[in-house]
C-alpha cells in the first residue's frame, strides 16, 4: 500500500516548496512597503497617526499569526468575501510582517542618537536632508541584522498556511510521510529545503553589512 | 485597529458582498447548484492512511478516494477535490469551500448542531492493540501502560474517556508519526484503526502486535450543509443503492481488509 521514497514524493515536496517561496516573497515584499508606512506613522508628528500606528501594532503582535489567517480566510467569508487560499494567507502574512518589521525599523531609527540630529541642524542640513544624508544610512546599518532574522522567520512561518488548505512545503512533507512512512528521511529533506529557502538571506544579509560598515 | 471611516467602509462593503452571497447560498439549492456549474467540490485529506493518500507516483488513492469518485461517476459530475486535514472540514463546509466532505467524516452530535450528515456508508472501528503475551481484554486491564494515539482522533476521545488511573496516554501529530513510533517499538500499546496495525507490523516483524479490543465503531457519513434537503435525500438515496448493490462494501474490504460493519448495513436498510 505504502512505498519507498522516490522522485514523485521529491517532486511533490519541491512543488511545496515553491508556494513557500511564493508565501515568503509576498510577505516579504507586501510587509516590507507596509512595515514602511507603519515605521514612519510610529515616529510621525501628528499625534493620531503615532496612535493608529501604535495601535495596529499593538493588535497584530498580540494576535498570532495563526489566528489573522483564520480570519482573512474564514472569517471573511462569513461577511461574504471570499478570498482564495492564497490571498488569504498572503494577506495574513504581510499583516503580520508589517506589524513586525514596522517596530524593528522604529526602534533602528531612534536608535541613532538625538545629538545625530542636532549636529546635522547645527551645520545648516535642511530636516530632509538630516534624514537622508545622516540618520538614515545609520538606521539602516543597524536595521539588518534584526530585519533577516525576522525575514527566516517569516519563511518558517508561511507553514502555518497549512491551516487553510494550502499545501505548501510543511504540509507536502506531511502527506509524503504519510504516504512512504519513512519520517526521518521525508523530514530530513523538508528541513534542508527550508534551509536553502533561508541560507541565502543570511548571506545576503552578511554581504549587505559588509557593505554598509564603512571599512 | 484601523480608521473609523476605513472599518465603516470595510463593514459597508461586507454588508454588499454579504447580501447576494446570503441570497445564492439560499436559492438555487446545492444539489441544482452542483449540476448548473457541471462540478462537484469535495473535500478530502490525502494524509489519511489508508482513507485517504498518495501512492508511489504521487496520485491520490485510498478508500475515500473511490468512494468519492463513485459517488461524482453516479452524479454525472466531474470532480473537484478540496484539500482539507481533518481538523478543519467544518469550516471549509460552513464557509461554502466544498460542496461536500468525503473524508471519514465521523457523524457526532457535536457536528450535528452545525452540519448535516447522509446516512452511513462506512464505519472505523476504533481499537486497542498490544503485545499478544499479555491479557487486556477492556480498559481495566490498561492501568500502568503506556499508549500510543494520534492527537485528537475520535481514538484518542474513546481512549481519553475510557482509561483507567495511572495509564499513560502518548500523542503524536499525524497517524504515520504514531506508527513510526510503535514501529520502532517505543510504544507497545497503540489505539487505532485495525488498517493501520498491519502497517505497523509489516515494520515490527520482531514483536508484532495483535487487537486486543474494540473501543467503538463509528459510523462515517457524507458530510453537508444543513437546510439542503434536496442533496441530502440524493447523498441519502445513493448510499442505500451502492451499499445494496455491494459497491461500497467492495471499496471498503479492499483497504480495509474486513466487510462494512452491520450498523452501516442495518442504516442503509432502514
Amino acid at each position: 500500500m505504502t512505498g519507498e521514497f522516490n522522485l514523485f514524493h521529491a517532486g511533490y515536496l519541491l512543488q511545496g516548496a515553491v508556494w513557500t517561496l511564493l508565501l515568503a516573497v509576498i510577505a516579504i515584499l507586501g510587509g516590507g512597503v507596509l512595515g514602511l508606512v507603519v515605521a514612519i506613522g510610529r515616529v510621525a508628528r501628528p499625534w493620531p497617526v503615532r496612535l493608529l500606528a501604535g495601535a495596529y501594532v499593538q493588535v497584530i503582535q498580540g494576535t498570532p499569526l495563526l489566528i489573522l489567517m483564520f480570519i482573512a480566510f474564514f472569517g471573511l467569508s462569513i461577511l461574504g468575501i471570499t478570498l482564495p487560499a492564497l490571498v488569504a494567507a498572503g494577506v495574513a502574512l504581510v499583516l503580520y510582517s508589517a506589524a513586525f518589521l514596522g517596530e524593528i525599523w522604529r526602534g533602528c531609527f531612534q536608535a541613532v542618537p538625538q545629538a545625530q540630529h542636532e549636529a546635522g541642524a547645527a551645520l545648516g542640513l535642511r530636516p530632509f536632508a538630516i534624514l537622508r544624508l545622516i540618520v538614515l544610512p545609520q538606521a539602516v546599518r543597524i536595521a539588518v541584522p534584526p530585519t533577516v532574522g525576522f525575514l527566516v522567520q517569516v519563511v518558517k512561518n508561511t507553514s502555518i498556511a497549512s491551516i487553510v488548505g494550502f499545501t505548501e512545503l510543511a504540509r507536502a512533507g506531511q502527506i509524503v510521510n504519510n504516504a512512504t512512512f519513512q519520517p526521518f528521511l521525508c523530514f530530513t529533506i523538508v528541513a534542508g529545503i527550508y534551509f536553502l529557502l533561508c541560507y541565502p538571506l543570511s548571506c545576503w544579509a552578511r554581504a549587505l553589512e559588509r557593505r554598509l560598515v564603512p571599512a | 485597529m484601523t480608521h473609523p471611516t476605513r472599518r465603516a467602509a470595510l463593514l459597508t462593503a461586507g454588508a454588499l458582498l454579504g447580501a447576494p452571497g446570503l441570497v445564492r447560498a439560499q436559492a438555487p439549492d446545492a444539489l441544482a447548484r452542483v449540476r448548473r456549474d457541471g462540478r462537484i467540490r469535495i473535500a478530502m485529506d490525502l494524509g489519511a492512511p489508508p482513507f485517504g493518500m498518495m501512492d508511489n507516483r504521487m496520485q491520490p488513492t485510498g478508500s475515500e478516494v473511490d468512494t468519492a469518485n463513485l459517488l461524482v461517476a453516479d452524479l454525472g459530475v466531474p470532480l473537484e477535490r478540496v484539500a482539507v486535514t481533518s481538523a478543519n472540514r467544518v469550516p471549509f463546509l460552513l464557509t461554502d469551500r466544498c460542496d461536500v466532505v468525503v473524508s471519514v467524516f465521523g457523524i457526532t452530535e457535536e457536528r450535528r448542531r452545525v452540519i448535516d450528515f447522509s446516512i452511513p456508508y462506512a464505519a472505523v472501528a476504533s481499537v486497542v492493540a498490544g503485545l499478544p503475551a499479555d491479557t487486556v481484554r477492556g480498559f481495566a486491564d490498561l492501568a500502568g501502560k503506556r499508549i500510543a494515539v494520534t492527537r485528537g482522533t475520535t481514538n484518542d476521545q474513546e481512549l481519553t474517556r475510557g482509561i483507567p488511573r495511572g495509564t499513560e496516554i502518548v500523542r503524536f501529530e499525524d497517524d504515520a508519526t504514531s506508527i513510526t513510533a510503535v514501529a520502532s517499538g517505543q510504544v507497545d500499546y497503540f489505539a487505532t484503526a485495525p488498517a493501520l496495525i498491519e502497517q505497523v507490523n509489516q515494520r515490527r516483524t520482531n514483536r508484532p502486535l495483535e487487537v486486543k479490543f474494540t473501543m467503538r465503531n463509528f459510523p462515517y457519513g457524507v458530510g453537508l450543509r444543513q437546510g439542503e434537503p434536496a442533496l441530502k435525500a440524493w447523498l441519502d438515496g445513493w448510499v442505500r443503492t451502492n451499499v445494496a448493490n455491494g459497491k461500497l462494501e467492495e471499496i471498503f474490504r479492499r483497504y480495509h481488509g474486513l466487510g462494512l460493519p452491520p450498523e452501516v448495513l442495518e442504516a442503509a436498510r432502514a
